[in-house]
C-alpha cells in the first residue's frame, strides 16, 4: 500500500514539473511582451545584454498622448461585443433547425455552413471590399461588426449545434405535451440548458473577433474605425521607425482580457473546442 | 375524461415498421397497459396518442373527435417519461407549475395547484429544490405531480418505473395506481415488466413486432392467452413451452407423453404448462407426465424454483419451499392437466 501511494506520489510531482514547464513556456511570451512594454524603446534595441532592466512607463504614456488609443480600444469592444451578438442571435434558431427539426437538406445545409470556414479569407477579401464599400459601411465600426459575425457565425452555430444535440429529446417531448410551443420550448427550456455552449460559442467568437487582422485592414482605413490589432500594426510603419515598447505593450493589453475569460470558462471551453474529436 | 379510439393505426420509417395495424378502444377512466419487448411499438403507439408521433395511416379519435392533425400542445394529455424530463434549471415548484404557466392559468390559482399536486405526491418539503439534488424515487414523484397538475383528459406513462430499484419500484406502482383511481383520468401505461402490468391494469395490450397480440384483463391474459407469444411473455417464470406432435389423442415429446386428450387435433403441436402449474411426484407412484433430470435448484424463501433439463431444453417447476434436490438427479413431473394449453406449431395460435 505505502509503496503504491509513494510512487503515486513521485507521478504526481513529476506530474508538476511537467505541466509547470509548459505552463512558463506558454506564458513566457505574454511576461516578455510586458518586460519589453515597461522598457524604455533605446535599451530594447541596444545589442548587449542586458541584466537589470530599466523600468519606465515612457510607451505606457506615448500610446495615450500620441495615439487615440482609448478610440482603438472602444472599437474593439464595440465590434466584438456587437458581432457577438449577432452571432448568437441567429444561430441559436440555427443550431436549434439543424439539431431538431427534419427536412430535406437539412445535412447540407448544416454542411455548407461549416464549409464557409473552410475557404481561405483572402479569397474573398475583394469581394467582401467591394460589397461594404456599395454598401457604403467602409470605414466603420458597424462593418466591423458585421464582418466578425459573418466569419463566426458558422462555427458558433455548430458549437451551440453540439450542446443542442446532447439535450435529452424526451425535454422537448415534455415540454410540448405540457403546452408550451416550439419558441417557449426554445427559449425556456433549451437554452437556459445549453448555457455552457453559449458562453463557450461566444468566448470563442470573442477571440477569433480580437484576432482578426485581414478583414479590419481592408475595411477600417482610418483611425475612425481603427481597432486593437490593426494599432498594433500602425507601430511599425510611419517615421519612428518600428515603435517595440509600444507594440509589446498594446499586445500584452488585448492579450490580459482574453487570458482572463478563458481561464475563468476553461472547463466549457475545453469541450466547445474538442467539438469535432468527440462529436461525429 | 375521455375516451381513446386507434382504429388502423401504422407507423412506417421509411422500410422500418414501428406499428403494423392497431385497432383499439380505450374506455373513460381505464387504465390500460401497453405490454411488450422492446421495439415492439408500444412506445411507437403511445407517442402517437401524445401527438409526438404521426401515424402513416390510420386514425386517433378522442371522445369522438379526430385528433391525427391537433398538436400534441392542444391535445390536453400529460406524459410521463421513462428519464423523468425534469428540466434541470428549474426548481421542483417550477417544473411542477411549468404546465399551468403554459395553458396561461391564472397566477392565484397556480400556487394551490401545484401545493395540491405535490402533496398527492408527498413531495411539499422539497419544492425549492433542482431535479438534481433529489433521488431517483423523488424525481419520478416530481415527474408525476407535474402530470397530475392540471388534470388532462388523458395520462400517458412511458416506463416510468424502469429508472427506479425494486423495492421503490413498487412502492411507486401501488402510488401510481391509487392516483389513477383518486383522479379518475384515463391512462395508457407502458411496460416490458409483467408485474408491472398485471398489477396495474384493468386491461392489458400485449404487443410485439407492431402488432397486438392479445387485449384483455390481466386474468384473461394469464388464464386464457391467445397464442404462445402471450403465453410465453407473462408469469415469472414464464410458462414452459414444448413442441411435439399429437397422435391418437396422445401428445407425445421427448420426457413427455400425455394420454386421453379430449381434442381432436392431431400433428405438430406446442404444449404449454405454467411452472406453478406441475407438481413434482413422490413416492412411487408411476404417474407422471415429464421426466428429466435435475439442473438448478433456486430457493426464494417463500417457494422453490426447479429447473428440469431434457436434451437442449430447460423445463421449469414452481414447487415448495423446502424441495432439495441434487444436481443430475432424475425426477418426475405431475402436469395439472385441466391447466395444458395447446399451441398450433406453426402459427403459434392457441388450440385449447
Amino acid at each position: 500500500m505505502a509503496s503504491i501511494r509513494r510512487s503515486g506520489g513521485e507521478r504526481l510531482w513529476v506530474r508538476y514539473l511537467i505541466l509547470g514547464t509548459w505552463a512558463l513556456f506558454c506564458i513566457a511570451p505574454a511576461l516578455w511582451f510586458l518586460s519589453i512594454g515597461l522598457r524604455p524603446r533605446t535599451e530594447i534595441i541596444t545589442p548587449q545584454p542586458i541584466y537589470w532592466p530599466t523600468f519606465s512607463l515612457d510607451a505606457w504614456h506615448m500610446l495615450w498622448s500620441d495615439w487615440p488609443m482609448a478610440r482603438y480600444l472602444r472599437n474593439s469592444v464595440a465590434a466584438i461585443i456587437g458581432s457577438v451578438i449577432i452571432d448568437l442571435v441567429l444561430a441559436i434558431p440555427a443550431a436549434y433547425s439543424l439539431a431538431r427539426y427534419e427536412y430535406r437538406g437539412r445535412e447540407d445545409i448544416g454542411f455548407y455552413i461549416l464549409s464557409t470556414r473552410m475557404m481561405a479569407p483572402a479569397i474573398v477579401a475583394i469581394p467582401i471590399f467591394f460589397l461594404f464599400r456599395n454598401a457604403g459601411l467602409l470605414d466603420s465600426v458597424w462593418a466591423l461588426m458585421l464582418i466578425y459575425a459573418a466569419v463566426n457565425l458558422s462555427v458558433v452555430t455548430w458549437i451551440i449545434r453540439s450542446y443542442m444535440l446532447d439535450i435529452p429529446k424526451e425535454l422537448e417531448d415534455s415540454a410540448r405535451t405540457d403546452g408550451a410551443s416550439d419558441l417557449r420550448i426554445l427559449w425556456e427550456i433549451i437554452i437556459p440548458a445549453i448555457r455552457p455552449g453559449i458562453i463557450t460559442a461566444a468566448v470563442i467568437a470573442m477571440i477569433f473577433a480580437i484576432n482578426e487582422f485581414l478583414f479590419t485592414l481592408l475595411i477600417a482605413s482610418t483611425p475612425k474605425a481603427y481597432t486593437m490589432s490593426v494599432a498594433l500594426a500602425n507601430f511599425t510603419g510611419g517615421s519612428d521607425g518600428v515603435i517595440y515598447n509600444a507594440i509589446a505593450l498594446v499586445a500584452f493589453l488585448a492579450f490580459v482580457p482574453v487570458f482572463i475569460v478563458v481561464v475563468a470558462i476553461q472547463k466549457h471551453l475545453s469541450r466547445g473546442l474538442t467539438l469535432g474529436a468527440v462529436k461525429g | 375524461m375521455a375516451r381513446i379510439e386507434l382504429e388502423g393505426i401504422q407507423k412506417r420509417w421509411g422500410p422500418v415498421w414501428g406499428v403494423r395495424d392497431v385497432n383499439l378502444d380505450i374506455n373513460d377512466e381505464e387504465l390500460v397497459v401497453f405490454l411488450g419487448p422492446s421495439g415492439c411499438g408500444k412506445t411507437t403507439t403511445m407517442r402517437m396518442i401524445a401527438g409526438l408521433e404521426e401515424p402513416s395511416e390510420g386514425t386517433i379519435l378522442m371522445d369522438g373527435e379526430l385528433v391525427n392533425d391537433v398538436d400534441a400542445r392542444d391535445r390536453d394529455v400529460a406524459m410521463v417519461f421513462q428519464g423523468y424530463a425534469l428540466y434541470p434549471n428549474m426548481t421542483i415548484y417550477e417544473n411542477i407549475r411549468f404546465p399551468l404557466r403554459m395553458r396561461d392559468v391564472p397566477k392565484a390559482e397556480q400556487e394551490n395547484l401545484v401545493r395540491e399536486a405535490a402533496r398527492l405526491v408527498e413531495l411539499e418539503d422539497y419544492l425549492d429544490r433542482k431535479p438534481g439534488a433529489l433521488s431517483g424515487g423523488q424525481r419520478q414523484r416530481a415527474a408525476l405531480a407535474r402530470a397530475i397538475v392540471r388534470k388532462p383528459k388523458v395520462f400517458l406513462m412511458d416506463e416510468p418505473l424502469s429508472n427506479l430499484d425494486a423495492k421503490l419500484r413498487q412502492a411507486m406502482r401501488v402510488q401510481i395506481k391509487h392516483l389513477q383511481r383518486q383522479l379518475r383520468i384515463t391512462t395508457v401505461y407502458v411496460t416490458h415488466d409483467q408485474i408491472e402490468a398485471m398489477t396495474l391494469a384493468d386491461r392489458i395490450v400485449v404487443m410485439d413486432s407492431g402488432l397486438i397480440q392479445q387485449i384483455g384483463t390481466p386474468d384473461e391474459i394469464y388464464s386464457d392467452p391467445a397464442n404462445t407469444f402471450v403465453a410465453s411473455f407473462i408469469g415469472s417464470p414464464p410458462m414452459n413451452i414444448v413442441s411435439g406432435v399429437i397422435e391418437d389423442r396422445t401428445f407425445h415429446s421427448e420426457g413427455i407423453e400425455i394420454p386421453d386428450l379430449s381434442i381432436e387435433h392431431s400433428g405438430p403441436t406446442s404444449l404449454g404448462i405454467r411452472p406453478e402449474d406441475c407438481l413434482v411426484a413422490r413416492g412411487d407412484s408411476d404417474r407422471s407426465h415429464f421426466r428429466g433430470s435435475v439442473y438448478g435448484v433456486e430457493p426464494t424463501g417463500d417457494l422453490t424454483y426447479l429447473t428440469m433439463r431434457t436434451g437442449d431444453r430447460n423445463f421449469e417447476v414452481k414447487t415448495d419451499r423446502s424441495y432439495r434436490a441434487d444436481l443430475g438427479s432424475e425426477e418426475r413431473i405431475v402436469f395439472d392437466t385441466e391447466r395444458i394449453y395447446f399451441f398450433d406449431s406453426e402459427s403459434g395460435r392457441r388450440i385449447t
